[in-house]
């Protein structure tokens, strides 16, 4: 063991001193941070980063086989703005906008139609626009009530990874306004991996990692768009991915959509929005508004 | 004596060009890469894997319940064949397991308080062995016609997989003779997504790929032993892991508990293991069925 302690040291003298590289710590709040904002976007404050996933969305039906029901792609864009707090220490938020198609799982064409299997109605799709998906709240080495921050990754095999879960549920902003009385609120769950190495996440010199890779499921109630009303049922994605330096390396037909029916997708909001975050639901509501009520 | 100067003939082919990196279009080549990303080409070369995540309750109307943290790992190995017609083969034996942990602690658990129905339960872990390929694939058909795929997507100089998933939707064995009428039937999905470099893929010395990280999802009915009966709702398993290089880089709990309990689990069934795969519900039956016939030894016969 102390032979252990006295070799890293050495080692530490002599290959950190001249260019002042170290690893960074976990479980120290300020290198945590930087931990945190390489994992989620770049040291670089302004620096586009493109996350890109596809994979499938299946269908949950208690007592029938579950159907593939679409392939997916989908892809994310953001910048991050770097803060201070006195306070609070070091700190980050990000700002992005999302895009996720619908693909026919035959075909892998984008899927604009639907027929719904269960109700036989020829629906319109409504691909996932999402602007802005920015961070609520800015990440800082300290939280409010002064408790460090800690990135918690897993090392093995000179990786560093993690996973975690969203458990979501609120009131369903299509639903009517006694939702803890009669049911409807928003449920869905989120899930994500992100795999980085552990020698280029922890590296202090490297503002961006060389590498990472991801992976994206999610599981809630039926898509407002599939009009499955109160039918029971959930739906479920299962996506991996990683990052690509610029739209044009995007898989096709993602990279074509961007630029056709996204354009404004192919950047990031500016880092000072302010704007609040819109959901699918959310967008599905400005699609639909609701009848006007009956003149009493 | 013609072998003897065939040899250094050989090696100075060797010398002069390197082997070729394995080619995704070619369907031996595929064959052998897929194989690579989950286990190896050369006989008795373990490959081991370790994932990690939670697993939450679905139930309608109410938040998803963070009921355990978990943590897996699996011993395979792969026979390899080669077959005139249908080109390379390969098959896999396996055993896993999947450790139930308390969310807050991430102490393994022994017993389970379930918060719907209040009873303490025994928690029956994942301990499936074996998992096995029932027999060969290959990369070509019986006619010779190429089979094996390399469907990855790639992207930046990494393979990535996954996309699909397993739907899976059976008889279950606890349940009765008239599943297609009354219900009762297995129903889950399990979906695997990874990521490994190219280069360890096409590497014609690499006999299996190092660098391979994948995550994997389940959601299904309740387990047998949560003792959930008919009540509705669902479990999702959401894990990451990755490949390892030995059973010795597992977590050192882990190592301690495979070791004192599930002693087989620190290798892989042998290559020749011609047992009937187990899953969990298979698992539990006979576990059930043990406990009934110890509790009434006198009324069984």
């Amino acid at each position: 063991m102390m032979k252990h302690v006295l070799l890293a040291a050495a080692l530490g003298l002599i290959i950190a001193a001249p260019s002042a590289a170290r690893p960074l710590d976990p479980v120290n709040a300020e290198d945590a941070l930087k931990i945190m904002q390489k994992s989620i976007c770049s040291l670089n404050q302004g620096e586009t980063v493109i996350h890109w996933w596809k994979g499938a969305m299946f269908s949950r039906v208690e007592g029938e086989k579950d159907r593939e029901l679409f392939k997916l792609q989908g892809m994310n864009i953001r910048q991050c703005i770097n803060l201070t707090d006195p306070q609070r220490g070091s700190g980050f938020r990000s700002v992005s906008r999302e895009v996720m198609i619908h693909l026919d799982p035959k075909t892998g064409e984008i899927a604009d139609k639907w027929t719904n299997p269960w109700t036989g109605e020829a629906l319109d799709v409504i691909h996932v626009a999402n602007d802005p998906v920015n961070m609520r709240a800015a990440m800082y080495a300290h939280g409010k009530d002064g408790k460090p921050l800690k990135a918690e990754f897993t090392v093995m095999n000179g990786r560093a990874f993690r996973s975690g879960n969203a458990p979501l549920f609120y009131r369903n902003p299509l639903g009517g306004d006694y939702q803890d009385w009669v049911g409807g609120s928003y449920h869905a769950m989120e899930m994500g991996t992100d795999f980085f190495y552990a020698s280029d996440l922890f590296d202090s010199k490297v503002a961006t990692p060389r590498h990472h890779s991801l992976s994206w499921s999610r599981l809630s109630g039926w898509l407002p768009w599939m009009k499955m009303g109160d039918r029971n049922g959930a739906i479920y994605t299962a996506t991996i991915g990683g990052r690509v330096a610029s739209i044009d390396q995007l898989p096709e037909p993602m990279r074509s959509i961007i630029r056709t029916r996204y354009p404004t997708y192919a950047a990031p909001p500016p880092l000072d929005d302010a704007r609040a975050n819109e959901t699918s639901w959310e967008v599905f509501k400005k699609l639909h508004p609701a009848k006007p009520v009956e003149a009493k | 004596m013609r072998r003897v100067l065939l040899i250094p003939a050989l090696a100075l082919l060797a010398a002069a060009a390197p082997p070729k990196p394995l080619d995704p279009a070619n369907s031996d080549d595929a064959f052998k890469m897929n194989t690579k990303q989950f286990c190896s080409l050369k006989e008795g070369e373990v490959a081991v894997h370790y994932w990690e995540g939670t697993v939450y309750s679905r139930i309608r109307g109410e938040k998803d319940r963070h009921l355990f943290n978990v943590a897996a790992m699996s011993m395979r190995q792969c026979k390899p064949y080669t077959d005139p017609v249908r080109g390379p083969g390969s098959r896999g034996v396996n055993r896993e397991i999947v450790f139930y942990l308390d969310p807050e602690t991430d102490q393994l658990m022994r017993t389970w308080k379930n918060p719907w129905t209040a009873e303490e339960v025994e928690i029956v872990h994942v301990h499936n062995d074996p998992v096995n390929s029932r027999e060969p694939s290959y990369a070509r058909d019986k006619d010779g016609k190429p089979r094996a795929r390399f469907d990855s997507m790639v992207m930046n100089g990494y393979a990535y997989s996954g996309g699909g998933a397993a739907l899976l939707f059976y008889d279950s064995p606890l349940a009765g003779e008239y599943q297609d009428y009354v219900g009762g039937k297995y129903q889950a999905s399990e979906f695997l997504m990874s990521a490994a470099p190219m280069a360890d893929l096409t590497n014609p010395k690499a006999t299996r790929v190092q660098d391979s990280v994948f995550s994997w999802g389940r959601i299904s009915r309740w387990m047998p032993w949560m003792k959930m009966g008919g009540r509705d709702g669902l479990l999702v398993h959401y894990m990451g892991g990755l490949r390892v290089n030995s059973f010795e880089e597992l977590p050192a709990w882990m190592k301690t508990e495979v070791r004192a309990n599930y002693p087989a689990y620190t290798v892989p069934p042998p290559t020749d293991d011609t047992r009937p795969n187990e899953t969990s519900w298979t698992v539990f039956k006979k576990h059930i069925d043990a406990k009934r016939a110890a509790a009434k030894p006198a009324e069984s016969k």
